[in-house]
């Protein structure tokens, strides 16, 4: 009953802290100005992170090893180093993203400026930190998170001709007044939103933190295969929100406001009020994930020890550098730069930086010496291969379509 | 303790963890000291920046070692390395474990006497060219990528036995030279193929690691035999 109840919650957990604010702005976005005709990126993706996270929660159970401890030790310190500071810089993105979102989620309540929120946030997100058991941060928000199921309701409430919106998922129904290099550059930005780097830190990380070993492998297996494919679905939901009420209106996304509007339309102001915890939820969610992600990495490189499963004085080193980056992102908000823009390049710039953690993970995966019997089967490494491939494209792709499509305007 | 090891392999750049499987630190590099008759015998694991910077290569690393050094220029000793002495080693595995605590581990080496043996670092050697006669059949680039080393009955515990040499860089190898089975197979064939030219050579007569000049040369009569088989 135990082990049923800790699948479920993992399930659970991996739904809600699947959906981060890249994948709340991008899907929405991507809604209202191709409708679902890039809804099959997600689907890419989602198997993507599954591939990634299986294989490095793999790692993690039985040797015991996070992501960075692999990076450097298949790379050097050389390469280990340029790798570390190019994935240090995109979740760094990600978090100061993370922590904009969720004061664009306060003031959605509030009507508070999120600029004069945004110094309360950052301290209540290092007190989280600081003090929050994992699991207590793992488990609370991500089932918070799951709010962000009102976006499939109001799908429903929203009564949409279902035929007319599965016509839409062919990539030829792509808007005419779209270009395919604007095509192109979402079809990267949902991939990077997908397959964020810091999910697969921090997934590999919470492995150590929480002591799996060999046993858990059904475990988080299970947390993988069935919860990230669902919190896909919440992902295609949110676009599809965007299509039925957005598109038609000519609408674009530029606030968090917007992502929400189809559920105010659907469901009135409770459904708006449930989706808003939910989007505070799985900002706060991902803000913590990342703000450890950052910590777990420069640790994990120096070989210092890290982690929330040690007492604090133990890894002051780490805590301490959870602090500077968070005082960092609040600095950089305080600028008053627009959260909505920094996620749009978070999310593009971690497809760039993926292939960097991706390929030594796959390497590791193969390596008898580390995993022993559970090293990567034929199917593992066919997926394995595939993904290398898509992976190395989409980020050779992304610089290009950046400077070619300004962004995603053109 | 496993009784033979590469040691950029299985050693360099892995985690280090105490009795109570707490983190210490990484192997920022390993040390050798010349025993008597002239063999390598790795005798600490060295850590920190001192250690760690050095192998960022021969131009960078060395800016990068000695800024570090000026800036802790008041302390004593400040540009040398932490060691880890390698009798405190339990087992090298996927981490390097220990069979003592932590705390207090980390402090550089205090050499007794003026007459200390002469101490190398493994990230020193690695990367060295390596010069041979044609018909000992090595690659005309050839470089110095790892050290095989092995238990050995006598005093000194575990010597350096063996070079693996070729052409390319220390570390490109990424694990795939030491096992058949290996996949994902077209990654797997890919690395085997840029490294078909990677020799093994013994540690004997005919091999001489020269700190001074910086280079290895093998003599024609050394034991060489193809490190993919």
């Amino acid at each position: 009953m135990k082990r049923y109840f800790a699948v479920l919650l993992g399930v659970l957990t991996a739904i809600g802290g699947f959906v981060d604010i890249g994948d709340l702005v991008t899907n929405a976005q991507v809604g209202a100005r191709f409708g679902l005709s890039l809804a099959w990126v997600v689907v890419v993706g989602v198997i993507g992170i599954c591939v990634f996270a299986e294989m490095s929660g793999r790692i993690a159970a039985v040797s015991g090893r996070a992501t960075f401890d692999l990076v450097r030790e298949r790379l050097g310190p050389r390469m280990g180093f340029l790798n570390l500071v190019g994935s240090m810089l995109v979740t760094l993105l990600t978090f100061i993203a993370e922590i904009g979102g969720i004061a664009l989620a306060l003031q959605l309540v509030s009507s508070v400026n999120h600029v004069l929120l945004v110094p309360f946030v950052a301290a209540l997100v290092w007190i989280v930190l600081w003090r929050a058991k994992f699991s207590a941060i793992e488990n609370v928000l991500g089932l918070l998170g799951l709010t962000l199921i009102g976006f499939a309701v109001a799908l429903w409430q929203l009564g949409p001709d279902w035929g007319e919106l599965a016509a839409g998922l062919s990539p030829a129904e792509k808007p005419g007044a779209e270009s395919w290099a604007a095509y192109a550059y979402f079809a990267v930005a949902l991939f990077g939103a997908a397959m964020t780097p810091y999910e697969v830190f921090f997934f590999s990380s919470g492995g150590v933190e929480e002591r799996w070993t060999p046993k858990d492998l059904g475990v988080m297996r299970a947390n993988v295969l069935i919860g990230f494919p669902l919190g896909g679905l919440l992902s295609i939901s949110i676009a599809a929100c965007a299509t039925v009420v957005l598109m038609p209106e000519g609408i674009a996304v530029e606030t968090l406001g917007q992502v929400g509007l189809p559920v105010a339309v659907a469901l009135g102001k409770v459904g708006l009020a449930v989706v808003v915890l939910g989007f505070f939820a799985a900002t706060f969610g991902a803000a913590c994930e990342t703000g450890l992600s950052t910590g777990y990495s420069l640790a994990q490189y120096f070989g210092f020890q890290w982690g929330k499963y040690v007492r604090t004085r133990e890894a002051a080193g780490f805590h301490v550098i959870l602090l500077v980056v968070t005082v960092l992102a609040a600095g950089v908000l305080l600028t008053g730069v627009d959260p909505i823009m920094v996620t749009e390049m978070s999310v593009i710039f971690s497809a760039v930086a993926l292939p960097l953690t991706y390929f030594p993970i796959l390497v590791v995966a193969n390596d008898p010496d580390y995993l022993g019997e559970h090293r990567n089967g034929r199917f593992a490494n066919l997926l394995g291969m595939v993904y290398l491939v898509i992976i190395v494209v989409a980020a050779l792709a992304a610089v290009p379509l950046i400077i070619a499509t300004s962004m995603g305007q053109g | 303790m496993r009784d033979s090891y590469d040691a950029a392999l299985h050693l360099l750049d892995r985690q280090v963890l105490d009795c109570d499987e707490r983190l210490v630190c990484k192997v920022d590099d390993v040390e050798l000291t010349v025993a008597a008759d002239g063999s390598l015998v790795p005798t600490g694991l060295l850590a920190g920046l001192p250690a760690l910077l050095p192998r960022f290569g021969p131009r960078l690393g060395a800016v990068m070692a000695r800024t570090h050094a000026s800036v802790h220029d008041v302390v004593a000793g400040g540009d040398a390395p932490d060691v880890v002495e390698m009798d405190l080693v339990d087992e090298i595995a996927s981490a390097v474990h220990l069979t003592v605590p932590g705390a207090g581990l980390l402090r550089p080496r205090e050499e007794v006497d003026a007459a200390a043996p002469e101490r190398v670092r493994l990230g020193q050697l690695l990367g060295m060219p390596v010069t041979a006669p044609p018909e000992v059949g090595l690659h005309r680039s050839s470089r110095l990528l790892d050290v095989r080393i092995t238990r050995v009955a006598d005093g000194r515990g575990s010597v350096v036995d063996a070079l693996v040499v070729g052409p390319g860089r220390p570390g490109a190898l990424l694990g795939y030279d030491r096992r058949s089975e290996s996949g994902p197979w077209l990654l797997a064939d890919a690395v085997r193929w840029l490294h078909r030219h990677a020799r093994v050579v013994e540690v004997g007569p005919e091999v001489e690691v020269d700190r001074d000049r910086g280079e290895v040369r093998v003599g024609p009569g050394a034991s060489v035999s193809p490190l993919l088989g």
